[in-house]
């Protein structure tokens, strides 16, 4: 008679990998939080000035900056995995050469530093 | 010597896999398949455990080595001088000591049907049929280096919370025959890859490539399979099948 073992809820803790994986994952965490705020921003503007501008306060509480910065830092780190994911599942061929993996991770930082310098650019002034 | 701690599983004796340890004599050159075959040689013949070519090209004898999916021909005794602990490979049946069950990991094997399938052939020149360019052979040549050890399962975590998983080696060759320009097979296996039992099971974890003896890279493999099956998807709904 074979024996199976199951796998126990904290199977993500008997490896680096695995722990580095939970992380990447987690990121979510932060990030659903600065969705939410956003979303209460959106609905802020809507209700009209008064709470347009508390919101405004709230937005400025220190937890709540800490919290965003740790969504900012997290989706950072988030992009840093996904960067170097992309040319495994989505090698580029040109010809008969595959494109290096070094390109298209620094072709993605390119985009995200052209994404930050355009609304720098759209709000410059405005902070 | 090095203690070897070895997880046995002796289903006549006990419900459930003990531990036992071994003093192993050891050189630069002692594989973990040289020690294992020391100690049924020397100290205990009732140990059971799966090898074949000692040379990593057989991918019979692969062990957890301190929770690690390894060939235990290509590991060393000289890299683990404060111990080790050897188990059978993660996430499958237990038949005997080292030995597992490969069944399940078989089964989903032949169900990607991993074969070339061909489209009836126009000419009759037969030598002509299969001829193909560098480029075309550079397409899937990676992903055709599998050995069928399974480590990859072992490392996966998917597979080990759902065994109906196809799993990354067999979704790797579903994908190497469907990248390959000889084969025809593609929409006979799209079907079931495109099930949930298929490469959208797998959320990325990627240890499946870290561990993988042949730099296959399964997790590329599936990853590249998920946006096939996308396009699949598409195909099917345009041709209103779907």
């Amino acid at each position: 008679m074979s024996y199976r073992s199951e796998l126990t809820r904290t199977w993500w803790l008997k490896h680096h990998a695995f722990k580095a994986y939970m992380l990447r994952e987690a990121t979510v965490l932060p990030l659903f939080f600065l969705l939410l705020s956003l979303a209460m921003g959106i609905y802020s503007l809507w209700q009209g000035q008064n709470q347009w501008q508390a919101w405004q306060l709230i937005m400025g509480h220190p937890v709540v900056l800490v919290v965003n910065s740790i969504a900012l830092m997290a989706s950072l780190y988030h992009a840093w995995t996904f960067f170097q994911l992309f040319p495994r599942v989505m090698p580029i061929r040109l010809g008969e050469k595959t494109l290096s993996p070094k390109v298209l991770i620094a072709a993605q930082w390119a985009g995200v530093a052209s994404v930050i310098g355009l609304f720098a650019w759209l709000f410059r002034g405005a902070l | 010597m090095i203690n070897m701690k070895i997880a046995r599983y002796q289903p006549e004796e006990s419900a459930e896999p003990f531990e036992q340890s071994f003093q192993v004599p050891y050189d630069a050159s002692t594989s973990v398949l040289d020690a294992l075959n020391y100690i049924k040689e020397d100290l205990d013949p009732t140990l059971s455990f799966r090898w074949s070519c000692r040379m990593a090209i057989c991918g019979s004898c692969g062990v957890m080595v301190n929770g690690v999916p390894k060939l235990s021909c290509k590991v060393f005794l000289r890299d683990y001088e404060q111990g080790m602990l050897l188990e059978p490979l993660a996430h499958l049946p237990i038949e005997r000591d080292l030995i597992v069950d490969m069944d399940a990991f078989l089964k989903h094997l032949e169900a990607v049907k991993p074969y070339l399938i061909d489209a009836p052939l126009e000419s009759e020149n037969t030598a002509m049929a299969h001829q193909q360019t560098p480029a075309q052979l550079a397409k899937y040549q990676q992903f055709s280096n599998c050995i069928n050890c399974g480590l990859c399962y072992s490392a996966c975590p998917q597979f080990g919370l759902n065994p109906e998983f196809l799993g990354p080696a067999a979704i790797t060759l579903a994908h190497r025959y469907n990248l390959d320009s000889r084969d025809q097979g593609k929409a006979a296996r799209m079907p079931l890859l495109n099930t949930e039992e298929g490469p959208w099971s797998c959320t990325f974890v990627g240890y499946c490539s870290d561990v993988c003896p042949q730099q296959v890279d399964p997790a590329a493999a599936v990853n590249q399979l998920k946006v096939e099956s996308a396009k699949d998807m598409l195909i099917q709904l345009f041709r209103g099948n779907l």
